[in-house]
Order: structure tokens, then sequence, then C-alpha cells
């Protein structure tokens, strides 16, 4: 089935200019809707309150951080198979075992490229 | 095992770490060297060592806190509009500078998009058609401008990942700080014993208590009363 280029995207990063130039990025691969949340906890209000169809979130935010919101989500029966992208500066191994054991779909260290988030989105949800 | 120094040791253990877990040898080697240094020392001598070393923090936290302090000096002058009233501001104003410049590099892509896909449109819809090769080819170069301006995007990494280190490196260096000040208090309490009075010395206790934990916002030592421990002891 082709990917839905207009399904909606959460995009969650305290910072700002991270978010703008993830949104730029998935705009550049042709996708259309995308939201933001500066935070786990302001991520988690949007996914109560709209429908979600994909996660990219960082993992060092204040509030609530990438791996809380990401418990949170597969602690929810509705949200347990919500693709959840992990983005984040720490390539620590034990992170990358904390995030797959959590539920993570896939895993981006920062810095990166439109190839790579590309390539992981595409071992989520498909070619595009 | 052959002889090796204590520096030879740690190059070793340093060489042989992979992030996995360091031989247990390795590291009883090492404890070995480090009593061995430490013993060549004369017992008697114990007290001149004491106070050498009492001295050599002291320059130490001196440097740190005039380091500090030259810092500021730099950035105070850099941003001639912004009033930065202590140390710790100035890890926000490099985060807030890159992000202006950083966001307005952005702008300039997003503006520059617009305007490729502005001219692609105009060309696609002239009256009469342009010719097909030469569209083609002004196609092509619309489209590598436009790979060039995602380039730039992701160029703009960088901002989150500095940001992220200066914060490591300054929580790095407030570390170094508070332990190195906590030892300058404890020596010099001890260096100083006859030459302070009582009322300095319990400032100091209460300095040293506040010093023995990681030091959260607002509950710490301010730079001036770092300069107040060090003028009273050094």
């Amino acid at each position: 089935m082709p990917v839905d280029k207009n399904m909606r995207i959460l995009v969650v990063d305290d910072a700002q200019t991270m978010r703008r130039i993830i949104v730029n990025l998935l705009r550049q691969l042709g996708f259309t809707n995308m939201v933001e949340a500066d935070d786990g906890t302001t991520a988690w209000d949007r996914l109560l309150a709209e429908p979600v169809d994909f996660v990219i979130s960082d993992w060092n935010m204040p509030k609530m951080t990438g791996i809380d919101l990401l418990k949170k989500v597969r602690s929810e029966d509705r949200f347990k198979a919500l693709p959840f992208i992990m983005v984040t500066a720490e390539g620590k191994r034990e992170n990358v075992i904390a995030a797959v054991q959590a539920g993570v779909s896939n895993y981006i260290v920062k810095p990166f490229n439109a190839a790579t988030l590309k390539e992981k989105l595409t071992k989520v949800v498909g070619d595009f | 095992m052959p002889e090796l120094t204590l520096s030879q040791r740690i190059a070793m253990l340093e060489a042989s770490q992979t992030g996995d877990t360091i031989p247990a040898q390795q590291v009883w080697d090492l404890v070995e060297a480090v009593k061995t240094m430490f013993g060549q020392h004369d017992v008697s001598k114990g007290a001149q060592s004491t106070s050498q070393l009492y001295h050599e923090l002291g320059e130490l936290a001196k440097f740190i806190s005039a380091a500090k302090k030259e810092l500021q000096q730099v950035k105070e002058s850099d941003i001639a509009n912004q009033q930065l009233p202590t140390a710790s501001n100035h890890l926000d104003a490099i985060v807030q500078m890159t992000e202006q410049a950083t966001g307005k590099i952005m702008d300039e892509c997003d503006k520059l998009s617009t305007f490729h896909n502005n001219i692609r449109e105009r060309l696609v819809n002239m009256d009469p058609p342009l010719d097909p090769d030469a569209l083609a080819g002004v196609d092509d170069g619309i489209t590598e401008a436009m790979t060039s301006i995602t380039h730039i995007y992701e160029a703009c990494n960088f901002q989150d990942i500095t940001v992220q280190r200066i914060q490591k490196v300054v929580k790095a260096l407030q570390e170094v700080e508070r332990q190195v000040l906590r030892m300058v208090v404890v020596f010099g309490l001890m260096e100083n014993e006859g030459k302070l009075d009582d009322a300095t010395k319990a400032e100091l206790q209460e300095d040293a208590a506040l010093l023995n934990g990681p030091q959260l916002s607002g509950q710490g030592l301010e730079q001036d009363d770092i300069d107040d421990i060090l003028s009273k002891l050094l």
C-alpha cells in the first residue's frame, strides 16, 4: 500500500530549530501534514486531542523526555502500533537498548540528513 | 609485569577502553601504581606535601575563577545591548544567538525554495511554451538548487548539537570548580587555623557544606561568594 504523504506527523523537540529542520526535511520528502510539540507533555496532550499517524521525537526534553513519552504511548492500547522514531544526539548503546525495550520503531542519531530520515521512515512505513 | 610509570598505565587504560568494562587486572595495576607513587613520599614530608597540594589547588581555583570572569567580559563586549548578570546566562546567550542565526538561515532557505518553485511554475506555464529541452535543462538546475537548500537545512543540525555539547562542558566545568573550591576551603581551614576568627571559620564551614553536593539552580554559590572565599583563604 502506498504511503499516505498526508499522514499527520507529530514532531516533538524542545529546540525550535530542530523542529523546523525536521519539518522542512519531511516537506522535502513530500510530506505535507506536520504538527509540532515542544516537550513530551505537550506531545501527549496533542496525541489525546487529535489523530496522529506518526511520531518523531527528541530524547532530551524538559518536563517529559522522549523515552518517557514513548513508554506512555506504548502503555495505551490505542497507541501500541503508532510508529515512533526517536531522534537523539546520544548514540549510547544503553539508550538504544532502552528505546528498543520501550517499543521504539526506529532510532536516528543527530546530526542526520534527509537521506537518513527517508531510510528510517521507509523502514517503518514502507517505500515512498 | 615490567615497571611502568603512572602516566603510562593511565594511557594504557585509556587506549584499552572500548566503552565496555575495564579488565580487573588493569584497574588493580593502576591502584598499585598510585599506591607506589604516594608511597614514595617520606612520611615526615606529609605536612609539606599537603601544604603544596593546598597551594596548587588554590592556584587552580583562582585560574578557574579568572577564566570565568574573562569569559564574562568577552561576552559582554560582544553583546553590547544585552546585560548578562551572571556567568550561567552565557549559555543561554550562546543558545539564543545560534538559534537566531540558524533561524535566519532557514528563513532565507524558505524564501529561496519559494522563489525557485515560482520560477519553475512560470516557466512551465509560459505562453508560447518553452522548448522542452530548454525547459528540462532549467528544471534540472532548479532541482539542483533545491537539493542544495536541503543540504543547508541538514547542516543547521549543528545548532542543536553545539548547544548540547556546550551544556555538557559547562556542567563539567561547574563540577570541577565546585570540587576544587571545596578542597580549597577544607585545606584552607587547616592551613589558616590560627589566623581565622570564629565567625569566618563558621562561614567557611557553611560554604564547604554548600559545596558538598551537586549545585542546584539558585541554591549554590554565586561568583561573588566564590571570590569572597578565595579572598579569605588565598
